[in-house]
C-alpha cells in the first residue's frame, strides 16, 4: 500500500511511515529523535533534527527544483537548482545541503531565485542536445521537467561552442546504454554506485568542463567492475543511462508493484509494462527489504518469461522415447490422474510422490503438498530446501525454537560486528550484499569464516575483515573453537544465558565446549586456520556490542550441515546476540520463496506451520478443513524416493518447479532413479533436465503471469501480483487444484487469496495474515497473529517459542568425504553473480555475457603442480563420476581446495557430487568432495551421453513446440 | 527393497547415533536415535530397517540394534494399500 504523507494529519516519523515511495523527498531522511520547527513559505513544519531544508519543503508539499539530488544518496550540492533564500542569512544556499534548524524561515520561490535557476538551466541546456522529441526518456526526464519548471525560454550562449555533444555512445553492456551527449555530470550515477551498490565502479574523470563520467579508468562499461545492478540507471535524471528495453519499446504507460523471483532478497519491483508487455523492472522504493535497490538479475534478467523455449502447451508421451504429443489441458490432466491411480492400485498408496517448488508461491506450494496428503493419500512430499537449508530447519528449530532467521534485513545497519559463515552475499544475495556493505563503510567489522576469500572482504572503503580460511567439511570444529574461546575468556552474556536459556542444556554444553580438545590450538590441524586468528574473531564477534550471523549454503550443504546450524544458535544464545536488532541468526536462502516453501509444509514429517504429522490434535483441525484422514507417518525424503525408485516401489512424481536432475547430487543415480519411474508429471516453464525424463509436462506460469506470495529470508510475506496473462492459460495453483479434481480430491479455489486464508486457518504463525492486511501494510513479517497482529520484525524478544534456549552439544565429527592420494583436492561449490541456481532461467537472458560456461577454480601451486594453465579442459574426477570443465587459475582459495558453480548442466557438477549428506535431514553434502584434476583433451563420458539425450529429447520436442503434425512423429530409439 | 536401498539406511542409522554419542550411555543414545527415526523417517523406511535387524543383524552396530529394538513397531505398520 502507498503510504501517503500528508502535513495536516500526520505526523512525521522518521524513515518510516507516511511517505509516497513514488516521490523523491531529495535527500534522505533523518532519524533524529529531537524534532525541529520552522517554516517554508510560510507553512509551517516540525521535522527531525538534520533534515534538509529540500527534504522538509518536500514533505510540506513544495517542491524545490533540484537535479543532484535523490533521497537515496547523500546531498551533494553541485547543481545549485535547489537554491532558496533563508531569513537572516545572506546568499542562496542549496536546500539539499543546509539542515534546518529552530525557528528557520525560508523562501523557495523569488524573482531572484527563478532567474538564478533559468540562468543554470540555459547552461546545461547549452550543452545538451535539443532531441527531447525522439530521446528515450521523452516524458520521464527530469532535465526536461526542470527546464519547464524554471521556464527555459531560450539559451542565448548559442550551441556553437564547445560542448560534448558527439561523445561515443557506449553499447557494450547489453541491458543499458551510456550515452556522455546527453550527462550532466550531476554524479548521481557515481554516488549511487557508491552509496547505494557499494561497487565503487563509476568516477568522474577529468576537471572542469572535461568532467566525464567513467567505468573505471575509461573502460567500456562491460570491461570495467561495474556489476549491472541498475543503481547509476535508475539515479540518471537525463537520458545518459538508459534501459535498451526502454530505448526500443519506449516509455511504459503503466505499472504494477511485484516480488521478485530470483534470490531469498525478495526484492520489490515496479513492473512497467506498455498493455501486456514488459518494458522494465525498476526497484520499488516503498519495498522493505530491498529499499529501491536491484541486482541484474531482477533488475535486467525477465527476457526468459517470453523466451521461445516456454512450453505453451500440455503434453504426454508413454515413453521417455516417444516424441511429445500436444493434448488439452483436460486431457493431459486425465492421463495424470489415471497413471497415478493405477500405480497406486498397483504398487500401493505410498508408491507416488510430489516435489514442491521453492520458485512457486506459497499458495502453490501449499496446493502440491495438500494434493499429495489428501489426493495421494501419503506424505510423500518435500522440497528443494532438502539440499539447501533443511538443516537451518532443524537446527534452528532444536535450538530457537523455530525454524527461521530471527532479523530483518535492515537489521544489519545495527551490527557491530557482522559474521559470514559460508555465504556470498555479493554474488547470491546481492541486494543484501550492498547493505553489508554501506553498513562495513560505517565501520562495522567483519569477520569471513569460508574457504574462498568471497568478495565482501574486498569491500571498497570497508576495512579489514578477518578471514578465517578454513579446509571444506570442518565447520563445526571452527564453531566449537570460537565458542570455547568465548566460554573460557569469560566472554559470555550470564544475564541473557541464565534469564533466557534452559540451563541443564547450557551446562552441559558448557563443560562439554569448555574441553582443551575444542580449543583454536587443538582445533588448527583439523580447519587450518591459525589459532590466534581464530581467537581474535571470537572475541570481536563477543565483545561487539551487536554482533550478527548471516549464514548460507556453505553451513548446511555438509554432512554436519545440522550440528553447524546449532552450533551458530549457540554462539548467539551464548553472547546474548538474540532478541534484538542488530544480531541474530540469519540464514541466507538462496531461492525466492525456500523459506516459504518450508512455512508451506513442503517436508515429509510437517504439516503448514512446521506442525508435525504424528500430532493428532493437528491432524485433526487440518482433516476437518481437508475433509480427508490423514496419514501420521513421515513421508519420503526426495533421496529416499531415489533409492525407492530404483528399487522398484516408488513409480509415480509429480514436480513443480524444481529440476532435480541438474540440481540433486551424484546425477547418475538421479538419472537412474528418474528413469525407474512409470509416470513422472513435470510442471514448469521449460523442458528442464527432469523434464526430459517426463511422461507429462505442464506448462507453467512464470512471476509475473499469477497471483500469490513469496516469503523472503527475513520471514516478510509480499505480494506476487500477475502483470500479464499466463502463457498456457493457468496459472500454477490452477493447475495443481485441475489436478487434484482430475485425481477425485475437490479443490476450489477462486483466488490465491482464498488459499491464503486457508493456510491463516491452520497455521498458528500466519493466523492474522490476508491479503487485506498485506495491502494494508506493504508486507508483514510471520509470525502474525493474535500476538503480533501487524507481523514480528525482531523474533525472540521476550522468550522462544519453546520457553527456553536450548544449548546443543555439537561434537566434531569429520566427513567420510576425505582427500586421499587417488583424490588429493577438496572441491566445494557456490553461486555467481549473473546467474540464478540451475540457470533454466538466467541462461535464457543476456546474463550469460558475464557467465557463459561454469568454470573450475584452482590455486596456482594445484595448477602448476599438473601442468595446467589458465583455459585448459580439466577432468575432475571424484570417487562417484567424472566431468570435464576449463581451468581457471585462481588464488581465492588456499592450495587443496577448487571451486566451480553449477549454473550450466552439461557441466556436471552433481556428477561428481556424492551421496554423502546431514546426519539429522539428509541435506547432501556438496560443499565437500574429494577430487583428482588433470588436463584432459575431450568432454568426459557422461559429458558426452548428456549432449547425445539432450539432442535427443529436444528433437522429441521440437515437432510439439513447432505444432506439426504429431503422426509425423516417430519414437527416437 | 534393494540392498543399496539397505546399505543407505543401515549409513543414514549409524550417521545418526554417530552424532547423538554425547547423549550418554548407550541406551539413552538408541532413545534419542530412536526417536529421530520416529519422527523423520517414512513407514517404509523404518519396515525395511527394521526387517534388516532380523535377517541380518550383523550388518548393524549394536547401538544400531538397540536403536531398534525401541522403536515403535506400530510405526512401521505396513500401510493398507
Amino acid at each position: 500500500m502507498l503510504h501517503y504523507y500528508d502535513p495536516s494529519t500526520q505526523s512525521y516519523e522518521p524513515g518510516k511511515t507516511g511517505l509516497n515511495p513514488d516521490f523523491d523527498y531529495g535527500t534522505p531522511a533523518s532519524v533524529s529523535e529531537t524534532l525541529v520547527s520552522m517554516s517554508i513559505d510560510g507553512r509551517a513544519i516540525t521535522v527531525p533534527e538534520g533534515t534538509s531544508v529540500l527534504r522538509a519543503a518536500a514533505l510540506a508539499g513544495i517542491n524545490i527544483p533540484k537535479l543532484c539530488a535523490s533521497d537515496n544518496l547523500e546531498a551533494f550540492g553541485s547543481c545549485r537548482l535547489c537554491a532558496v533564500e533563508i531569513e537572516g542569512r545572506r546568499g542562496y544556499p542549496a536546500s539539499c545541503t543546509t539542515p534546518v534548524a529552530e525557528g528557520m524561515a525560508v523562501t523557495t520561490q523569488t524573482g531572484k531565485l527563478a532567474k538564478l535557476r533559468r540562468n543554470i538551466m540555459e547552461l546545461y541546456i547549452s550543452d545538451h542536445p535539443l532531441d527531447c522529441l525522439t530521446c528515450p526518456a521523452n516524458g520521464n526526464c527530469e532535465l526536461q521537467d526542470v527546464a519547464g519548471v524554471v521556464g527555459l525560454r531560450e539559451v542565448r550562449y548559442g550551441f556553437d561552442g564547445e560542448n560534448h555533444l558527439d561523445a561515443e555512445t557506449d553499447d557494450s553492456n547489453p541491458y543499458f546504454s551510456f550515452d556522455p551527449s546527453k550527462c550532466i555530470v550531476c554524479s548521481r550515477c557515481v554516488r549511487a554506485c557508491e552509496e547505494v551498490q557499494g561497487t565503487f565502479a563509476l568516477t568522474i574523470e577529468g576537471r572542469g568542463f572535461d568532467s566525464v563520467v567513467s567505468a573505471g579508468q575509461g573502460e567500456a562499461f562491460m570491461d570495467s567492475e561495474c556489476v549491472s545492478c541498475g543503481a547509476c540507471v535508475q539515479a540518471c535524471p537525463t537520458s545518459t543511462l538508459m534501459e535498451k528495453s526502454v530505448i526500443d519499446a519506449g516509455q511504459p504507460e503503466h505499472s504494477v508493484v511485484t516480488t521478485c523471483a530470483y534470490c531469498g532478497v525478495g526484492c520489490s519491483f515496479k513492473a512497467e509494462m506498455k498493455g501486456d508487455q514488459l518494458v522494465r523492472m525498476v526497484p520499488y522504493k516503498g519495498g522493505e527489504a530491498n529499499q529501491g535497490h536491484s541486482c541484474v538479475k531482477g533488475r535486467f534478467a525477465f527476457g526468459y518469461a517470453t523466451h521461445d523455449d516456454r512450453i505453451k502447451e500440455p503434453m504426454i508421451r508413454d515413453s521417455i522415447n516417444d516424441p511429445w504429443k500436444v493434448v488439452s489441458w483436460e486431457e493431459a490432466l486425465a492421463f495424470s490422474a489415471d497413471k497415478i491411480k493405477g500405480i497406486q492400485a498397483r504398487y500401493g498408496r505410498e508408491s507416488v510422490g510430489g516435489i514442491t517448488s521453492s520458485r512457486c508461491t506459497n499458495e502453490e506450494t501449499y496446493l502440491v503438498q495438500k494434493l499429495v496428503r489428501a489426493a495421494f493419500g501419503n506424505n510423500n512430499t518435500d522440497t528443494c530446501a532438502r539440499v539447501c537449508h533443511s538443516p537451518t530447519g532443524y537446527g534452528l528449530k532444536t535450538t530457537l525454537g523455530e525454524s527461521a532467521g530471527t532479523q530483518t534485513f535492515e537489521s544489519v545497519m545495527k551490527a557491530d560486528t557482522i559474521v559470514v559463515i559460508g555465504a556470498n552475499p555479493t554474488d547470491a544475495h546481492p541486494v543484501f550484499g550492498s547493505l553489508m556493505r554501506r553498513r562495513l563503510r560505517q565501520g562495522a567489522k567483519l569477520i569471513v569464516i569460508d574457504p574462498r576469500r568471497i568478495d565482501i572482504l574486498e569491500t571498497p572503503h570497508g576495512g579489514e575483515g578477518i578471514h578465517l580460511p578454513l579446509r571444506p567439511g570442518t565447520n563445526v570444529a571452527m564453531v566449537n573453537a570460537l565458542a570455547h574461546v568465548i566460554v573460557t575468556e569469560g566472554l559470555e552474556d550470564q544475564e541473557f544465558i541464565s534469564h533466557r536459556c534452559d540451563s541443564d542444556a547450557y551446562d552441559t554444553w558448557r563443560r562439554f565446549i569448555a574441553e582443551e580438545r575444542h580449543s583454536p590450538e587443538a582445533m588448527e590441524a583439523i580447519t587450518g586456520v591459525p589459532a590466534d586468528k581464530v581467537r581474535e574473531a571470537a572475541r570481536l564477534y563477543a565483545q561487539a556490542g551487536n554482533g550478527a550471523i548471516y549464514y548460507g549454503l556453505g553451513v548446511t550443504e555438509h554432512s554436519q550441515g545440522s550440528t553447524m546450524v546449532m552450533g551458530i544458535a549457540n554462539l548467539a544464545m551464548a553472547t546474548g546476540n538474540i532478541g534484538r536488532e542488530g544480531g541474530g541468526v540469519n540464514p541466507l536462502r538462496g531461492q525466492n520463496n525456500v523459506q516459504g516453501s518450508c512455512d508451506m509444509g513442503s517436508f515429509p514429517h510437517e504439516l503448514p506451520g512446521y506442525q508435525h504429522v504424528n500430532d493428532a490434535a493437528v491432524r485433526a483441525r487440518f482433516q476437518a478443513v481437508w475433509g480427508v484422514p490423514l496419514d501420521d507417518e513421515p513421508g519420503l525424503r526426495i533421496p529416499n524416493m531415489f533409492d525407492a525408485a530404483i528399487a522398484g516401489t516408488f513409480k509415480g512424481l509429480y514436480v513443480q518447479g524444481e529440476d532435480i536432475a541438474q540440481s540433486d547430487p551424484n546425477t547418475q543415480h538421479v538419472e537412474a532413479a528418474l528413469k525407474s519411474l512409470d509416470c513422472l508429471i513435470v510442471q514448469d516453464i521449460f523442458l528442464n533436465e527432469t523434464a526430459k525424463f517426463a511422461h507429462v509436462l505442464l506448462p507453467g506460469s512464470t512471476f509475473l503471469e499469477k497471483n500469490g506470495t513469496f516469503t523472503n529470508a527475513e520471514r516478510r510475506i509480499n505480494r506476487v501480483r500477475k502483470v500479464m496473462e499466463p502463457i498456457a492459460g493457468m496459472e500454477d495453483w490452477q493447475v495443481t487444484m485441475a489436478l487434484s479434481n482430475a485425481l477425485g480430491y475437490p479443490m476450489a479455489y477462486s483466488h490465491p487469496s482464498e488459499i491464503m486464508d486457508e493456510i491463516a486457518q491452520l497455521t498458528p504463525t500466519f493466523t492474522g495474515v490476508s491479503y487485506d492486511k498485506l495491502e494494508q501494510l506493504g508486507s508483514i513479517q510471520w509470525p502474525c497473529n493474535d500476538a503480533s497482529p501487524e507481523g514480528t520484525p525482531t523474533m525472540h524478544t521476550v522468550d522462544f517459542p519453546i520457553g527456553k534456549g536450548q544449548f546443543a552439544v555439537t561434537e566434531y565429527l569429520a566427513t567420510e568425504e576425505r582427500a586421499s592420494r587417488k583424490f588429493p583436492l577438496l572441491l566445494t561449490t557456490g553461486r555467481i553473480l549473473s546467474q540464478y541456481n540451475v540457470g533454466a532461467q538466467t541462461r535464457r537472458t543476456d546474463n550469460s555475457e558475464w557467465h557463459a560456461e561454469d568454470v573450475l577454480e584452482i590455486h596456482p601451486s594445484d595448477a602448476e603442480l599438473r601442468g595446467i594453465h589458465d583455459g585448459d579442459w580439466l577432468g575432475i574426477s571424484s570417487r562417484v563420476g567424472q566431468t570435464v570443465l576449463r581451468a581457471q587459475i585462481s588464488d581465492r582459495m588456499m592450495p587443496g581446495v577448487v571451486y566451480t558453480t553449477f549454473h550450466h548442466p552439461g557441466s556436471g557438477a552433481n556428477v561428481i557430487t556424492t551421496d554423502n549428506s546431514d546426519w539429522a535431514t539428509n541435506c547432501p553434502e556438496y560443499k565437500v568432495t574429494a577430487v583428482q584434476v588433470e588436463v584432459v583433451t575431450q568432454p568426459s563420458e557422461w559429458q558426452r551421453n548428456f549432449q547425445q539425450f539432450d539432442q535427443r529429447q529436444q528433437a522429441l520436442l521440437e515437432p510439439a513446440m513447432q505444432g506439426t503434425d504429431q503422426a509425423d512423429a516417430q519414437p527416437v530409439r | 527393497m534393494s540392498d543399496q536401498q539397505l546399505t543407505n539406511l543401515i549409513k543414514m542409522l549409524e550417521q545418526i547415533i554417530a552424532n547423538n554419542l554425547h547423549h550418554g550411555d548407550d541406551d539413552r543414545v538408541a532413545a534419542v536415535a530412536a526417536d529421530h527415526l520416529h519422527k523423520f523417517w517414512a513407514r517404509s523406511m523404518k519396515q525395511q530397517i527394521l526387517a534388516c535387524v532380523q535377517e541380518h543383524p550383523e550388518r548393524l552396530s549394536a547401538v544400531a540394534r538397540l536403536t531398534l529394538a525401541k522403536l515403535d513397531p506400530e510405526a512401521a505398520t505396513p500401510a493398507e494399500v
